[in-house]
């Protein structure tokens, strides 16, 4: 009897996200196409002859209906084809592969700390509503929020990598490499990106904890003599996880935008770096690429959130 | 139980912030620097490097490793100093012989050369890549490389080995400048590459693959992150036999962050750093070089434009703009004024040369003499610039100030260079007065593609509509010029036509600015969009 509604609800979001995702490759199909500027004489320069230009245009197909296009595109893509990279001249996917473990380094190190002291600041804060430590860290959580990642990213590297030394400037590894490598060059990037979804989540958290420690299975826990540790940590943190499960999935999407600009700055080689130089250059099917695998990655995480959600509390399994 | 369970987990917790630490101090120990490395030379760029095969190679970032892997016929030696045009010197051709009607070619090519992968240069070679750029029926043929290479094989009219070190170029026309176009590069380049590789790697192989028979073999690449050029011990050239044993090249398109990598010592050399950043960088013990590049950055004039029909409107607009102030307070010394369309470096371009005089109540009077005494509203289209062009929307924004104060009210429209350029191709727009660009070489086919009726849109980029028949006369006179003095004689008629019609104005010069560490020596800063680093080495 339970696990069917449940079943139901699982399998409706998962494939809920398969008319989300067409309707991105379309858009971004479109949008590339639709946009001044001309594959043909990107590829053959401009001292090309308008004759040798349209005989490209036949060529490469892309005098026919834009639907038609579009379909043919997708095929493609269903195949793992996205076309070939017209300033670098090699496969797409070839390049969103090599770029995407980056971005999804610095991702999962930026959802970790957003997540991780977002939740432990919250419960700091909220579990302990109204006192000095809830007012401090209420405003750095605020100022926090307000920084614009760009900015950030330029003080941390003045701060740590030119007055102190202690960091690199750019890039994901020397030319030795090695993980620890890898880890001090993840450092700024990682908390660059991460700070305002921080503060979002730990402000939004904050919230819910203050509201637990209202309830009155709060107020018997304190009856019972448990510690406040145990029933902020505990009790109320059980009541608190839902919510932050989905506003911390939510941040997915904010951190993947975050990151975009880090790369830039931080020179860190993943997609966001890559989109930027391919946009510089026109590079249309690498830009398609680059967009297609941010939305996945956008799309897929708000999914794991939502599975994550429903199975931590039991009122969504309706 | 749960005391037990409480301290359990105190202790779990105190050694995991005890092991945080550890971790955190082990990964905060100074790393070794690129420093250490003294035969490495790392070079923080504006942008990642595109395709590394030279018939179809597209950007002057990308030509900074192409220079060094590739060569052709000829050269220009970057080394030389003091010059504005570097000078055309022998490569891969030992010698050449120019027929009295000036249209055959005859190569006499060097003997003894090998490409990067032993293949050896000769007749046959220079064959290959001559039927790759140019015969479609050519099993390699790179299809790409006749749109890209038209300036530089647009009068051909045939070749032929003559023996296995000769080789006999036809034209259909005398080209005065042959042998530069030859030389030249950044868009598209006449560079040889080895046809053994072709044959192995294919023809879009040779984007990863790249080789040829320069002072530098191509290491690795990762692509948006590092290009490695490594020493090639085998080179001809005793000359040009690379100090250094290993380039890096890493694109970096955020300024701020080639700067602090500078600082830090990750790079050893940056190009382009921020105007306002120089007097940090050198305070910081940095060493700056920098001169002027073989550019004009000119404005196009839209004749369609009502008001600029008359030229008296034209010229007023010219005298309105202070050239000298803009170069030396908004570009702050990283820009020259430029007077005339001959750029600097390339052929005929006079440094004593003057056109409007910076005159604004004479420009005034000019605007009310043509029935514009309040002037009129326009608008200025831009471009936000390449890799080289540093703050673009400044350079507008000066403009407008300078036209608004003879009574020119234009707004500013700022498109992404890629976009601006198509827009270009297809010429200016209705209500668009001035539209910037960014032109020059050391040669002056570039201004086929701007000043003649047959550059005018969609077939070049005469994108102000400016139609002077008498362009398209001069400068096929120019390019069939018996002699260089001919050429230039030639070329300043066409200067000071384009001055009396007032075509185009022409703003500045940019200077190219390079910083190093204070232990990079021997850099030659040439007046090219890249350099020639054999001669760098570091302390």
């Amino acid at each position: 009897m339970l696990w069917r509604p449940m079943t139901r609800l699982v399998l409706g979001r998962i494939l809920g996200v398969a008319p989300v995702l067409l309707g991105v490759c379309f858009v971004v199909f479109a949008a590339l196409h639709l946009a001044p500027g001309d594959a043909a004489r990107t590829i053959l320069g401009y001292g090309a002859t308008e004759q040798r230009v349209q005989a490209l245009r036949a060529a490469l197909g892309l005098d026919r209906p834009l639907i038609v296009q579009f379909a043919d595109w997708l095929w493609a893509l269903l195949h793992g084809d996205l076309g070939r990279s017209i300033s670098l001249g090699v496969p797409v996917s070839e390049i969103i592969l090599d770029k995407i473990g980056a971005s999804l380094l610095l991702m999962a190190a930026s959802f970790a700390l957003a997540a991780g002291l977002g939740l432990l600041f919250a419960a700091l804060s909220g579990g302990a509503h109204r006192s000095a430590r809830d007012r401090i860290i209420t405003l750095a959580m605020l100022v926090l929020a307000s920084l614009p990642p760009f900015w950030l990213g330029i003080v941390l590297l003045f701060v740590f990598g030119l007055q102190l030394r202690l960091l690199p400037i750019s890039g994901m590894s020397s030319a030795d490499g090695g993980v620890l490598d890898v880890a001090r060059h993840l450092i700024l990037p990682a908390v660059t990106t991460a700070a305002s979804s921080m503060a979002v989540v730990a402000r939004v958290t904050r919230s819910a904890f203050v509201d637990a420690m209202n309830e009155p299975y709060a107020l018997a826990a304190r009856a019972r003599g448990l510690s406040e540790t145990r029933i902020v940590g505990v009790e109320a943190m059980r009541n608190v996880l839902p919510g932050f499960v989905t506003i911390a999935g939510l941040q997915i999407g904010y951190l993947f935008g975050g990151a975009l600009f880090s790369e830039i700055v931080f020179n860190w080689p993943g997609i966001g770096l890559q989109l930027f130089q391919a946009i510089v250059q026109r590079d249309f099917p690498v830009v398609q690429g680059c967009v297609l695998a941010i939305a996945a990655v956008f799309v897929l995480g708000n999914l794991a959130a939502d599975l994550l959600a429903i199975a931590l509390d039991p009122r969504r399994r309706g | 139980m749960i005391p037990r369970f409480r301290s359990a987990l105190a202790i779990g917790r105190r050694s995991l912030l005890a092991g945080a630490a550890a971790l955190s101090i082990a990964a905060l120990a100074p790393a070794p620097r690129a420093l250490a490395d003294a035969g490495t030379l790392t070079i923080g760029i504006e942008a990642d490097l595109a395709r590394l095969d030279p018939h179809i190679s597209g950007t002057w970032n990308t030509f900074k490793a192409l220079s060094h892997i590739y060569e052709g016929f000829v050269a220009e030696d970057l080394l030389a100093t003091g010059v504005a045009t570097p000078p055309i010197v022998p490569a891969l051709a030992e010698s050449w012989e120019v027929s009295a009607d000036k249209k055959t070619y005859t190569f006499r090519l060097r003997r003894g050369v090998s490409f990067h992968d032993g293949e050896p240069w000769n007749a046959a070679a220079a064959k290959f890549n001559l039927d790759r750029m140019t015969n479609p029926a050519f099993e390699f043929h790179q299809p790409g490389a006749v749109g890209m290479l038209q300036w530089v094989w647009g009068d051909l009219a045939g070749y032929e080995v003559v023996d296995d070190y000769t080789i006999r170029i036809v034209l259909k026309q005398p080209n005065s400048e042959f042998l530069r176009r030859l030389a030249a590069g950044g868009s598209g380049t006449p560079r040889m590459i080895s046809p053994a590789a072709v044959r192995k790697f294919g023809n879009d192989g040779i984007n990863a693959n790249p080789v040829g028979t320069g002072p530098f073999k191509f290491g690795e690449r990762e692509v948006g992150v590092r290009t490695v050029l490594v020493r090639n011990d085998g080179y001809w050239d005793p000359k040009r036999t690379p100090k250094l044993q290993r380039i890096v090249l890493r694109g970096i398109p955020e300024v701020t962050t080639r700067e602090l990598g500078l600082l830090t010592g990750e790079l050893d050399m940056i190009s382009t750093p921020s105007p306002d950043s120089l007097e940090y960088l050198a305070a910081q013990g940095m060493t700056l070089v920098k001169g002027p590049v073989a550019t004009i950055y000119p404005i196009w004039l839209n004749f369609r434009e009502k008001p600029l029909q008359d030229v008296r409107v034209r010229r007023a607009m010219a005298m309105a703009i202070d050239r000298e102030s803009m170069a030396k307070f908004l570009r702050r010394g990283t820009a020259q004024p430029a007077y005339g369309i001959l750029n600097y470096g390339g052929p005929g371009w006079d440094p004593d040369y003057r056109d409007f005089p910076y005159d604004p109540e004479g420009a005034k009077k000019l605007l009310a003499e043509a029935g514009y005494p309040d002037g009129f509203e326009t608008r200025l289209d831009w471009t936000m610039g390449g890799g080289g062009d540093v703050n673009t929307r400044a350079d507008a924004e000066w403009i407008q100030r300078d036209l608004g104060r003879i009574g020119i009210r234009a707004t500013i429209e700022l498109f992404d260079n890629g976009t601006y350029w198509d827009m270009m191709a297809k010429g200016a727009r209705e209500g668009t007065c001035c539209m910037q660009v960014s032109w020059g070489e050391t040669g002056f086919f570039w201004l086929d593609l701007v000043l003649p009726t047959t550059a005018l849109p969609p077939n070049g980029f005469n994108s102000g509509w400016y139609e002077n028949p008498k362009m398209n006369e001069l400068l096929a006179a120019a390019r069939a010029a018996p002699t260089e003095e001919q050429m230039v004689a030639t070329l300043h008629q066409i200067r000071d036509i384009v001055t009396e019609d007032v075509a185009l104005i022409p703003v500045y010069t940019p200077l190219q600015v390079y910083a190093m560490r204070p232990n990079v020596k021997g850099f030659v800063l040439a007046p090219q969009h890249w350099a020639d680093y054999t001669s760098v080495y570091k302390e």
